[in-house]
C-alpha cells in the first residue's frame, strides 16, 4: 500500500473516525476548440490531489488537499475527522459502521478503460486538422454566423483504499467531440448539431471514438440544416400530437425525467434545498407504475463507452447493472452504501466524486432505455399524424421530477406515416408518468445508442458528473408541444 | 492562504521560461472553502477543500497556447509555460488575436474578512443547529447549507500585469420544507458576521407554514411581484445569454438587433462594476485589466456588452475588464440593478389579481431571440388578490421572455439585495414589479 494512503488511514482511526476512505486522483486533459475558423483555445490541463472521508458517531467530515505528501495526507486525515466531530454536534445518528453502512467492502483489483488508440498519442496536428475540415465545410453555408468545433481527451488515474480493507485502482479515459453550426436570417437564429447538442459527445474510449464519428463528413448538412431551419414553418401551438423522439434527445429525457429521480439521495430529502427530492419515494418502490410495458430502463456501469463505465466506484463498489424500470413498474433506485441501508438494501454502486476534492454523491452511471423490436421507418410508416423530434435545444424540469419541457433543434411533420415538412422551435411538455405511460413503441436495436452527458450538475459545493444514456427512436402519443412563442 | 508575496514570486519566476520572442501571463485562482450541508434538520455533508490553480498563456506572434495546473512547486509552473508554448507553436495563427494586453490601473478593494476567511466547522455547525431546531420546532425539515471561505486571484504578464486580490466569502440558505409546501432563503457576501442567520430562518419557515395547502391555478398570464431572488435569475440569464460581446458578434444574444433601443422599461438600469463593494468586489479579470463600470441597460436601452482583449480589438475598442476565466468569453459577473422607490408590500398592494414569486428553478435558455426562458417557480408562489397575499399555489412552469417582461416593468423595491452563488457571480437587485408573466403549465 502505497504509504501516504497507510498514513491517512491510520491518522484517521487514532483520531477516533469509525471508518474512513481515501482517494488519489490524478486528471489529464486535453480540449480544442475551432470557433470561427481559429483555434479559439487549446489547453492541457493537469490536477492531482487527495480526498478523505472520515465518519465519527455516524456523521460525515470531509478534508482534501493538492499536495500528495505523507505530511499533507496526515493533515488532511485530521481535519476530515474534526469535521465529522462537529457534524456529530447536530443530530448526529450516533449509529455503528455496519448499520450505517452494511457489509464492509474489501474490493482489490485494477481496472483500465480498454481504447484502441491512447488520444495523447495523436500528434495535435491531427486533431486539428479534422476540426479546421468540419469548420471549412460548416463555412460554406452563407447564412451561418457562427461555426464551432471541438474535441476534448481525458485521463484520469483513480486510487481508492478504506479502512475496511479495500484497494482498487482505476485508469478512465474519456473522448469526445461535435460540431455546432448557428445561422441567423429572417428575424431568427438557429442551430444545429453533431452528433449531439451541448458540445459535444463523449464516452470512455480513445481517440478511435472521435475518428469514428467523422466530424467533416456531417459539417455541411447540419449547417445546411441551421440555414434552412431559418425559414422552417414553426412547430404547431398548443397542440396534442404523436412524437417519435429521436435518440440523442430521449437519452436526455431519461436522464431528467428518470435517472436523476431514482437517486435514493434525492427520494430521501438529502438534496433538498438544491437539486430537489422526487416523486418517487420509497413507498412505491415495487409498485408504481412508472411507464408502460415497453419501458423498461436500467442503470448499467458496465457498458461500453459508457461515461459512467468504471470497475468501482468511489466507495469501492463493483461495476454492475441494475434494474430501474422493469416493464413499466418502478423497481430500483441508484444507491450508495448509506443509502441502501436505509432501505435494507445494498448499494449499486453509483457513488461518484467529480474531482479529489469532492465528496462521492450518488449519480447516474449508464441510465438506459432497453430497446425494442420496430424499425425507425417502420414506426414512421405507423404514425398518421405526429412530429419527428431531433437533438436536444432546451431542457427543464421541476425540483421533483414531475413537470418538464423539453426544446429540440428541429422537427419534422410526419403525416400519413411519411416524413414531411421542417419545423422549427420545436418544444414538448409534460408530466413525466404520464409522458412514459405513454409510450407505445421502442425501436430496435440496429436504432440503439448510448449518449454521453458529460455535464451533469449536483451538489453544493457543485459537481460536474460524466453520466450516459441508451436509447432507441420511441413514440409518445398525445403530448402538447409548442409552448414556445 | 497562500499569500501575495508567495504567488507574486512563484509567477515570476515561472514567466522566466517563456521563450525568447513570446509573451506569457499566468492566472492564478486559489481557494479554501468550507461548506457544512444541513438537511432532515441534520448535518448530512460537511466538506473542506481547497485548490490552487494555474492557467498559464503564451502567445507566439498572432498564436498563443494555454495550459493550466495545479502544480505550483518552481517544476511544476515551469512545465505548465512549456506545455504553453509549445501549443502556442503549434497553433495556427490567428489574425484577430492583439497580442496580450498592456499592464492596467487596478485599483485595490477591500474584500477580506478574517473572521470568515477562519471561519471553524464548530461556528457553522452552530449556525446550522439553530436553523435545524427552529424548523424541527414546527414540523418542518430544514435543509441548505452554510459556507465559508477565500478565494485569491492574480494575474502576472511578461508585459508587466503584477495584480493580486483576495476575497473572502460567507453564505447561508435554507429550505424548510413540509409536507406539501417549502420556503427559502439565502444570504451572502464577503462578511459571514452581515448574514442575518434569525431573520433567514424567519423568512424561509414563514413561507413553509404559509405555502400549507396549496391550490391549483390556471396556467395563462398574470402580473407579478418577483423577489430579488427572481430578479436575480433574470439577470443571471441575462448575462449569461447576451452581455458578453462575443454572443453579440456571433449573432446569438438577446442585444443583437436591438443595441441602442430602448427595450426594457425606463426604470431597468443594469451596471456591471468589480469595484462597488456592496457586491462581491474583483479588481481585475483574468487578463490582469482593471474591470470597468459598463452600463449595459440604460434607462431601458441596451447599451452594449461588455468585452475582454480579443473581442475589444475586433470592434476597435478597449477591454472593459471582463474576462472571467482563462477560457470562454467576457461575462458580467458583478451586476446591479437600479433599486425603485417603494417598499415590496407597497408592490404587492398595487395588484389586483396577480403572483407573488419567491424563485425559479432550473431555468433555460428556450430561444436567444428576447432571451426566452422555461422554468419552474419554487419555494413559495402565493397568488395576490386584491394587493395582499391570500393563498398559496402549486409550482407553476413559464415560458418567457425576459427582456419582454422587462418592458413591463412598473416598479421597483427601494431595497436591493446582494445575490451571490457559489460560481461567484454577484447580482444586486431589488424585487420587481412586472405587468405580465406568461405561465405555461402547472406541476402536480
Amino acid at each position: 500500500m502505497d504509504p501516504l494512503i497507510a498514513t491517512a488511514l491510520d491518522t484517521a482511526r487514532k483520531r477516533g473516525a469509525q471508518y474512513a476512505d481515501i482517494r488519489l486522483v490524478s486528471n489529464r486533459e486535453q480540449r480544442i476548440v475551432v470557433r470561427n475558423g481559429v483555434v479559439e483555445t487549446m489547453t492541457a490541463d493537469e490536477s492531482v490531489g487527495l480526498g478523505i472521508r472520515a465518519l465519527y458517531d455516524g456523521a460525515w467530515g470531509f478534508a482534501s488537499s493538492r499536495e500528495l505528501t505523507n505530511a499533507a495526507a496526515d493533515a488532511a486525515a485530521g481535519q476530515a475527522v474534526q469535521i465529522a466531530r462537529a457534524s456529530a454536534r447536530v443530530n448526529g445518528a450516533g449509529l455503528t459502521v455496519s448499520d450505517l453502512l452494511g457489509a464492509p467492502v474489501v474490493s482489490k483489483g485494477n481496472y483500465a478503460t480498454p481504447i484502441d488508440i491512447d488520444p495523447f498519442n495523436v500528434p495535435i496536428e491531427d486533431k486539428l486538422s479534422l476540426l479546421f475540415a468540419a469548420d471549412e465545410e460548416m463555412g460554406k453555408v452563407p447564412q451561418v454566423s457562427a461555426r464551432m468545433g471541438n474535441v476534448v481527451f481525458i485521463r484520469e488515474e483513480r486510487t481508492f483504499a478504506n479502512t475496511e480493507g479495500a484497494l482498487v485502482t482505476q485508469t478512465i479515459h474519456e473522448a469526445g467531440g461535435g460540431i455546432q453550426a448557428t445561422a441567423v436570417g429572417n428575424g431568427e437564429t438557429q442551430r444545429r448539431s453533431y452528433p449531439q447538442s451541448h458540445g459535444r459527445q463523449q464516452g470512455c474510449a480513445g481517440w478511435e471514438y472521435v475518428v469514428a464519428m467523422d466530424l467533416p463528413g456531417h459539417a455541411r448538412r447540419i449547417a445546411g440544416e441551421a440555414a434552412e431551419l431559418l425559414t422552417a414553418d414553426p412547430c404547431p401551438v398548443g397542440i396534442d400530437t404523436d412524437l417519435i423522439i429521436d435518440s440523442s434527445q430521449l437519452a436526455l429525457q431519461i436522464h431528467e425525467s428518470c435517472g436523476h429521480a431514482v437517486e435514493l439521495d434525492r427520494a430521501l430529502g438529502d438534496e433538498a434545498a438544491f437539486a430537489g427530492t422526487s416523486f418517487l419515494t420509497p413507498d412505491l418502490l415495487d409498485s408504481f407504475e412508472y411507464g408502460s410495458d415497453q419501458v423498461n430502463i436500467t442503470a448499467d456501469s458496465t457498458s461500453a463507452t459508457g461515461l459512467g463505465t468504471f470497475g468501482w466506484d468511489d466507495e469501492g463498489l463493483p461495476a454492475q447493472a441494475s434494474d430501474i424500470i422493469r416493464r413499466g413498474r418502478f423497481v430500483g433506485y441508484l444507491m450508495s452504501r448509506e443509502s441502501a441501508s436505509r432501505l435494507d438494501q445494498v448499494s449499486n454502486g453509483c457513488m461518484r466524486a467529480s474531482s479529489w476534492n469532492r465528496i462521492p454523491l450518488i449519480r447516474m452511471t449508464n441510465v438506459s432505455l432497453e430497446s425494442g423490436g420496430w424499425t425507425l421507418d417502420d414506426l414512421i410508416a405507423d404514425t398518421d399524424d405526429g412530429i419527428f423530434l431531433e437533438t436536444n435545444r432546451s431542457w427543464s424540469i421541476d425540483d421533483r421530477r414531475y413537470n418538464f419541457q423539453f426544446g429540440t433543434e428541429v422537427g419534422r411533420e410526419i403525416k400519413n406515416g411519411k416524413l414531411g415538412r421542417l419545423l422549427r422551435n420545436c418544444t414538448y411538455t409534460g408530466i413525466t408518468p404520464d409522458f412514459w405511460r405513454s409510450c407505445d413503441a421502442v425501436c430496435g436495436p440496429q436504432h440503439w445508442q448510448l449518449w454521453g452527458t458529460p455535464r451533469c450538475g449536483k451538489g453544493q459545493p457543485g459537481q460536474i458528473a460524466h453520466t450516459s444514456h441508451g436509447a432507441s427512436p420511441s413514440r409518445f402519443r398525445k403530448v402538447r408541444v409548442g409552448v414556445l412563442r | 492562504m497562500l499569500g501575495p508575496d508567495h504567488i507574486r514570486s512563484r509567477l515570476k519566476e515561472a514567466l522566466r521560461h517563456c521563450p525568447a520572442g513570446s509573451d506569457a501571463d499566468i492566472y492564478l485562482t486559489a481557494s479554501v472553502q468550507a461548506l457544512t450541508r444541513f438537511a432532515n434538520n441534520r448535518i448530512h455533508q460537511n466538506v473542506a477543500h481547497q485548490d490552487a490553480v494555474a492557467h498559464v498563456r503564451v502567445a507566439t506572434g498572432f498564436r498563443q497556447g494555454r495550459s493550466a495546473t495545479n502544480n505550483l512547486s518552481a517544476e511544476g509552473l515551469a512545465s505548465a509555460v512549456r506545455q504553453a508554448a509549445e501549443y502556442a507553436r503549434l497553433m495556427p495563427e490567428d489574425p484577430d488575436f492583439p497580442g496580450l494586453p498592456e499592464p492596467s490601473g487596478v485599483q485595490s478593494v477591500s474584500a477580506y474578512d478574517e473572521a470568515t476567511a477562519v471561519c471553524a466547522a464548530d461556528r457553522r455547525a452552530d449556525v446550522v443547529g439553530t436553523v435545524c431546531r427552529r424548523a424541527a420546532d414546527l414540523a418542518l425539515e430544514a435543509a441548505g447549507f452554510c459556507r465559508t471561505g477565500l478565494t485569491e486571484f492574480a494575474v502576472a504578464s511578461t508585459r508587466g500585469a503584477d495584480a493580486y486580490h483576495v476575497g473572502t466569502f460567507a453564505g447561508l440558505l435554507i429550505t424548510a420544507r413540509g409536507d406539501d409546501s417549502a420556503g427559502w432563503s439565502k444570504g451572502g457576501g464577503w462578511r459571514l458576521d452581515n448574514i442575518d442567520s434569525e431573520a433567514l430562518t424567519d423568512e424561509a419557515i414563514s413561507k413553509a407554514v404559509k405555502g400549507r395547502n396549496p391550490r391549483d391555478l390556471e396556467p395563462g398570464e398574470y402580473p407579478v411581484v418577483l423577489e430579488h431572488y427572481a430578479v436575480d435569475d433574470m439577470l443571471e440569464a441575462l448575462s449569461f445569454y447576451g452581455m458578453g460581446a462575443h454572443m453579440v458578434q456571433d449573432g446569438r444574444s438577446w442585444m443583437n438587433g436591438v443595441l441602442g433601443e430602448h427595450v426594457m422599461s425606463p426604470l431597468v438600469h443594469i451596471s456591471d462594476n468589480g469595484l462597488d463593494a456592496a457586491g462581491w468586489p474583483m479588481p481585475f479579470d483574468a487578463e490582469g485589466v482593471a474591470k470597468q463600470r459598463v452600463d449595459i441597460v440604460s434607462d431601458g436601452v441596451a447599451s452594449g456588452p461588455v468585452h475582454n482583449t480579443y473581442t475589444g480589438a475586433k470592434e476597435g475598442k478597449a477591454s472593459t475588464g471582463h474576462q472571467r476565466g482563462a477560457t470562454g468569453g467576457p461575462t458580467a459577473t458583478n451586476l446591479f440593478m437600479r433599486p425603485g422607490d417603494q417598499t415590496t408590500e407597497e408592490l404587492i398592494a398595487s395588484v389586483d389579481r396577480g403572483l407573488y414569486i419567491t424563485r425559479f428553478y432550473y431555468t433555460r435558455l428556450a430561444h436567444n431571440r428576447g432571451c426566452v426562458m422555461t422554468g419552474m417557480t419554487r419555494d413559495g408562489t402565493f397568488l395576490i388578490e386584491g394587493g395582499e397575499l391570500t393563498v398559496p399555489v402549486k409550482n407553476l412552469r413559464f415560458t418567457q421572455s425576459y427582456v419582454d417582461a422587462l418592458t413591463g416593468c412598473r416598479a421597483l423595491s427601494s431595497a436591493a439585495h446582494l445575490n451571490l452563488n457559489e460560481a461567484g457571480v454577484a447580482m444586486h437587485v431589488p424585487a420587481a414589479l412586472l405587468d405580465s408573466w406568461r405561465f405555461t403549465g402547472q406541476t402536480v
